[in-house]
């Protein structure tokens, strides 16, 4: 029998019916938006940070206390059970009026039929009316304004950055909201506060502001925590059930309690956690707001309650259990779905839900960070580690993600449960190699003891806990993009984007114009710097942007360095600093210009121009070509060095650079490998090398392109181990695709984490494995109902297979059949 | 060629072979078998010469090529089919026609084929060139994995086989045989010292029936199980569990107590249930499966089974 089923109590049940309710009838979080926009409409004078503490304040003392009957924990970020998340002040103008500035008859069968993320007729006429205040208020009003015009105009393809939107990826210290709590917190800022009233300066009176801010919010938080206990008490009176009355009075008391003060037992530091979590959210989606490394922390809270018998081991894994639930509802509108892709779900019988599902938005690309090291280099697992683990391996739940960190001391029965949740779970969790990633903080400048402490923020990109504004991958909504196919195609075609005929900043020869394939790597080393140099450039900008106008209070509030500094995230207040960026495409880019070296070059099959020339058709009238391309030509994914040189060639050369750059307030740029949107930037690259047609998707992360995978999984992943990985210290995805058959039993447990470790061993940082049993996939399409828990792993984050579009769904099951 | 570099004819060398023995495993098959079972899931391991597979997904259709396989062709074999639609819907394509009657296997056409919709069942190498192969994998073989040389059989080239496995066996690397035991017993004593593990098949007890389910029958097999055991080898038995074939209680009773008289010998013996997954693999040789596609046998079925082996007090597992 299975030997880590653990009952799934009644009430767990219950919660996870609720959800699924819900997720047919989600509400849009106009509550917060109406309480920001009231504030900012009636103090638009107010210095930012002040402002943000007024807001932030009226949201605690005024939002609605929702406690739903039966649960277990209180409230959620907006007023009901999964609200979905948005902030007026990043939405771009193009949504609203799109969305809401439509046709009555469009609006209404976009956003209010069954199984919409329902609007009423009131909040469409207020959003629309919000929308004049904001669209000269907003997060891309502030950067327009602050720019100067000649780098808007530099910016070319990534004028969208101008939409704005918060920057994200982070993990403030929870671990301080849990063992310290708001009140200690709020004492010391007073004390500080006091210290710069005596000797005002120019140095220290923005510092003032901040303490009075910070104070501010302390005293919101208290006050809605006992707003809880007051709810709490009220829902009290008029429940008749004696044990649900006992335990509404209890959690009123622990209300009362928490927030101000150190959490005394596990409910209390997992409602902290939730607590601060609201706030996170209610202040902006800056995406992935990670808890970090929740077992730590919480570990001492359960085995206190289970060795004094307040709780047993089966009541402390239903808490856990209906904790992750909480941490799971905080869903993002990402992307922000216009009116057509929303009538046309309709049409074909999907809920909003399910268009979001696929994408991923859910739990707000949160990741819970378990295992690990403490300061002292010894193995950090508790009964924690293994109750999360517990919880996704029984509920299979996909959100919010999971990393599991491993080393020597990892033990054997976590692994052990790892790969089975993993089997499971559609690739939760992640595995994270402490080893590499320890080496990659120290090569940041992170002293040992810190670098021990890191946590996953977001998909798959390290930070250190509770002490780093890491805004990996994620500045003020700017990412890279397919970067480094867009910097192939300038190579290939002479400075221009053949999709639409743009030229980039920078002449260059065209394919057939080179002598060698040693030219066209000077030419592409560059191309590279150039592209380097200008998005360093842009992160230094946009992270004035919120440095000037849109401080991140709430992350402030925990974040390690700000509270003794004075100073917000934003202005340097953290102790430690990172800007991450991904890069990508790096499947087909090494694959391509291996096509190019091995045709034109190396083996002289083909003239520079007679591939120029197919690449230029899509490859129409040289079909023939494209096959022998594919056929014959060393891919990257074999353990073939010809192919897996140049990826090394390229990725050095990038993490050099980019790593090398001054990061935004004197802390370092962190390079890494991941990428969500593949599938997207394919439908906007022209025709590959590699054999790849107009439109088609690009190789995701840092995998190689499923159908170049030749030679089986190992050397696939020594293939991939190749890479430079401790210079990507901001993360990668790998995925391990493993055939049904093969991880039935017990010893292919043992066989995975082999594998595991082997990469780990060869210098991996990361990965996932997925279970490629495409028969069960097929099983799904034709009966949805029956698989609602079938997760698939996508890239950094896993998603409902049944809520993915029959498109998606067909895309990933061809990935799978091609691949190894 | 010399002797330790001997020629061999293999068919496929796959990585993460995690049904070949214990620790993750690469598995190098030898093409050529002298057994011909009826459920054998690799059609292509029985003949020891070069096979024209054909995988009509692949092709492109003979009016793009050129009609390049046809022309290839000097026997006829090869002819244009009916107008289907082509798999990315571009339109309607001619596939390529075999007509296996004709053709002797000379792989002119597989050479030409761009997409490789055609291909050669078996490649020609030698023991340095697999040697520098294998090796690449070392990293992996941590707790207990290795090579596995199978097949088809693999003592049906010794040369190959033994210098294989002697020079693995030099560089530390952990060996499993996987064989038929259908095979010499001077030069599977010869393997011995070099063979951590030898994984033998015992498929049926019965030496007629032995004889009509796999071609041959088994009194040689189960003298070299003996002597192998007697002489210091380690085995682990697998057993395949084929509906109808060998199921019977008796034969479980037969097979188990012939386990048991090994001894010490025999480190697991495994239970396989039969599946029929390979049996695409026929069609792509233009070969008939000759079996009936069984179900495979139930969970209970083979829990009953084990339960066999397991009263006869041996080490031993489903698999």
């Amino acid at each position: 029998m299975d030997k880590f089923e653990l009952p799934i109590s009644d009430r767990i049940k219950g919660l996870q019916e609720r959800r699924k309710r819900q997720n047919k009838d989600l509400r849009l979080n106009f509550e917060r938006n109406r309480i920001i926009t009231d504030y900012y409409k009636a103090n638009p004078k107010q210095y930012p940070i002040m402002k943000r503490a007024g807001f932030l304040y009226k949201w605690l003392t005024e939002r609605a206390i929702n406690i739903e009957d039966e649960d277990i924990f209180l409230g959620d970020a907006g007023p009901q059970c999964r609200t979905v998340h948005f902030d007026i002040e990043q939405c771009s103008p193009m949504w609203i009026t799109g969305c809401f500035g439509d046709t009555d008859e469009r609006f209404k069968a976009a956003w209010q039929q069954p199984g919409s993320v329902w609007v009423s007729d009131e909040d469409r006429a207020w959003i629309l009316e919000a929308h004049e205040f904001w669209k000269d208020n907003d997060i891309a009003a502030t950067a327009k304004g602050l720019f100067p015009p000649e780098f808007i105009e530099g910016m070319g393809p990534y004028k969208n950055f101008l939409n704005g939107s918060y920057p994200g990826h982070f993990c403030p210290n929870y671990e301080r909201a849990v063992t310290v709590g708001f009140g200690e917190c709020r004492r010391i800022a007073q004390e500080k506060l006091a210290e710069i009233q005596a000797c005002t300066t120019h140095a220290n009176v923005r510092s003032e502001l901040f303490y009075h801010a910070y104070i501010k919010v302390c005293d919101g938080m208290i006050l809605m925590s006992k707003r809880y206990a007051e709810g709490c008490r009220k829902k009290a009176e008029t429940t008749t059930d004696p044990a649900r009355k006992a335990e509404l009075l209890k959690m009123a008391d622990s209300c009362d309690w928490i927030i101000e003060n150190p959490a005394r037992n596990l409910w209390e530091g997992l409602q902290t956690v939730l607590f601060y979590q609201y706030l996170l959210i209610a202040d902006g989606t800056h995406w992935a707001d990670s808890p970090g490394l929740v077992d730590s922390f919480l570990g001492p809270l359960a085995e206190n309650d289970i060795a004094t018998g307040a709780l047993t081991r089966e009541q402390a894994q239903e808490l856990i259990d209906a904790w992750l639930y909480h941490m799971g509802d905080q869903i993002i509108m990402f992307p922000k779905p216009t009116n057509d892709m929303l009538i046309n779900a309709h049409k074909e019988g999907r809920t909003f839900y399910d268009l979001q599902g696929g994408a991923q938005n859910i739990a707000a690309g949160s990741c819970i960070t378990i295992g690990g090291m403490k300061v002292d280099g010894s193995g950090d697992y508790n009964i924690v580690t293994e109750m999360v683990l517990l919880a996704y391996y029984r509920l299979r739940v996909a959100e919010p993600s999971i990393a599991f960190r491993v080393n020597e001391h990892t033990p054997d029965h976590l692994w052990e449960l790892a790969i089975a949740t993993s089997k499971r779970s559609g690739g939760m969790p992640q595995f994270n190699n402490d080893d590499v990633i320890i080496k990659a903080m120290l090569d940041r400048g992170v002293p040992l003891e810190d670098a021990r402490r890191y946590a996953v923020f977001g998909c798959v990109e390290p930070a250190i806990s509770g002490k780093e504004w890491s805004m990996a991958a994620n500045c003020g909504g700017f990412g890279t993009g397919a970067s480094l196919v867009n910097i192939l195609q300038y190579i290939i075609h002479g400075n221009v984007n053949p999709m639409d005929g743009s030229t980039g900043k920078l002449p260059c020869k065209k394919l057939y114009e080179y002598e060698s394939f040693e030219e066209l790597q000077a030419e592409m080393e560059r191309q590279m710097k150039f592209y380097i140099d200008n998005v360093t450039r842009m992160y230094h900008f946009a992270a004035m942007v919120f440095n000037h106008e849109w401080p991140i209070l709430s992350a402030s509030m925990m974040t390690e360095g700000c509270l003794e500094k004075g100073m917000d995230v934003s202005w340097g207040g953290a102790t430690y600093n990172g800007m991450g960026s991904m890069f990508n495409g790096i499947g087909t880019t090494a694959d391509s210009l291996s096509a190019i070296k091995y045709m034109c070059f190396d083996k002289k099959i083909i003239t520079t121009k007679e591939l120029y020339d197919a690449l230029q058709a899509n490859w129409e009238g040289h079909e023939l070509l494209r096959r022998r391309i594919i056929n014959e030509v060393p891919f990257y994914g074999n353990d073939d060095d010809t192919a897996d040189d140049i990826v090394r060639w390229f990725t050095n050369y990038w993490t050099d650079i980019f790593n090398n750059s001054p990061g935004v307030n004197g802390g370092t740029q962190n390079c890494g490998a991941l990428d969500l949107y593949n599938v997207g930037a394919g439908k906007r690259t022209w025709a590959t090398p590699d054999g790849r047609k107009t439109g088609d998707p690009l190789s995701l992360s840092s995998d190689p392109r499923p159908d170049s995978v030749r030679n089986g999984p190992l050397a696939y992943v020594k293939s991939v181990a190749k890479m430079p990985w401790r210079k990507l210290r901001c993360g990668g995805a790998i995925n391990v695709r493993l055939d049904g058959n093969s991880v039935k039993n017990e010893e292919a447990t043992a066989k995975i984490r082999d594998l595991i470790s082997t990469y780990f061993a060869l210098g991996g940082i990361q990965v996932h494995f997925t279970v490629a049993d495409t028969a069960v996939m097929r099983a799904a399409q034709k009966n949805p109902e029956d698989y609602q828990d079938l997760i698939v792993r996508i890239a950094g984050f896993s998603a409902y297979f049944t809520h993915m579009s029959f498109t998606d769904q067909e895309g990933y099951i061809q990935r799978l059949e091609l691949g190894v | 060629m010399d002797y330790e570099n001997a020629a061999g004819r293999i068919y496929d060398i796959q990585g993460y072979a995690v049904h070949d023995g214990p620790g993750i495993r690469t598995t190098v098959y030898t093409k050529g078998c002298p057994l011909s079972c009826l459920w054998c899931h690799s059609p292509e391991s029985q003949s020891f010469e070069f096979q024209v597979g054909y995988l009509p997904l692949k092709c492109l259709g003979v009016d793009l090529c050129e009609n390049t396989c046809i022309k290839a062709c000097d026997q006829g074999a090869l002819t244009a089919g009916e107008p289907e639609q082509a798999m990315d819907g571009s339109g309607l394509i001619r596939k390529v026609r075999i007509d296996r009657t004709k053709c002797n296997e000379c792989q002119k056409c597989a050479e030409v084929c761009i997409n490789k919709a055609l291909y050669t069942a078996g490649w020609d190498t030698t023991v340095d060139e697999v040697y520098e192969r294998l090796m690449k994998d070392v990293p992996f073989f941590r707790n207990g994995g290795g090579v596995t040389i199978s097949g088809g059989e693999a003592m049906s080239q010794f040369p190959f086989t033994y210098n294989l496995a002697k020079r693995l066996k030099d560089s530390g690397v952990h060996i499993c045989l996987d064989t038929t035991g259908f095979a010499n017993t001077e030069q599977l004593g010869k393997m011995i010292p070099y063979v951590d593990l030898f994984l033998y098949d015992l498929k049926q007890m019965d030496s007629e029936m032995h004889r009509k389910l796999a071609g041959v029958p088994n009194e040689k097999i189960l003298e070299n199980a003996r002597f192998l055991a007697a002489n210091g080898a380690k085995l682990q038995v697998r057993y395949p569990v084929i509906p109808r074939l060998n199921d019977s209680e008796e034969n479980m009773h037969a097979t188990a107590k012939f386990c048991k008289e090994l001894g010490d010998a025999v480190t697991l013996v495994q239970l396989l249930p039969y599946h029929h997954l390979g049996t695409s693999k026929y069609d792509r040789l233009g070969k008939k499966y000759k079996m009936h596609r069984w179900s495979p046998p139930a969970e209970e079925f083979m829990q009953k089974a084990l339960d066999i082996f397991k009263s006869y007090e041996l080490p031993c597992q489903l698999h």
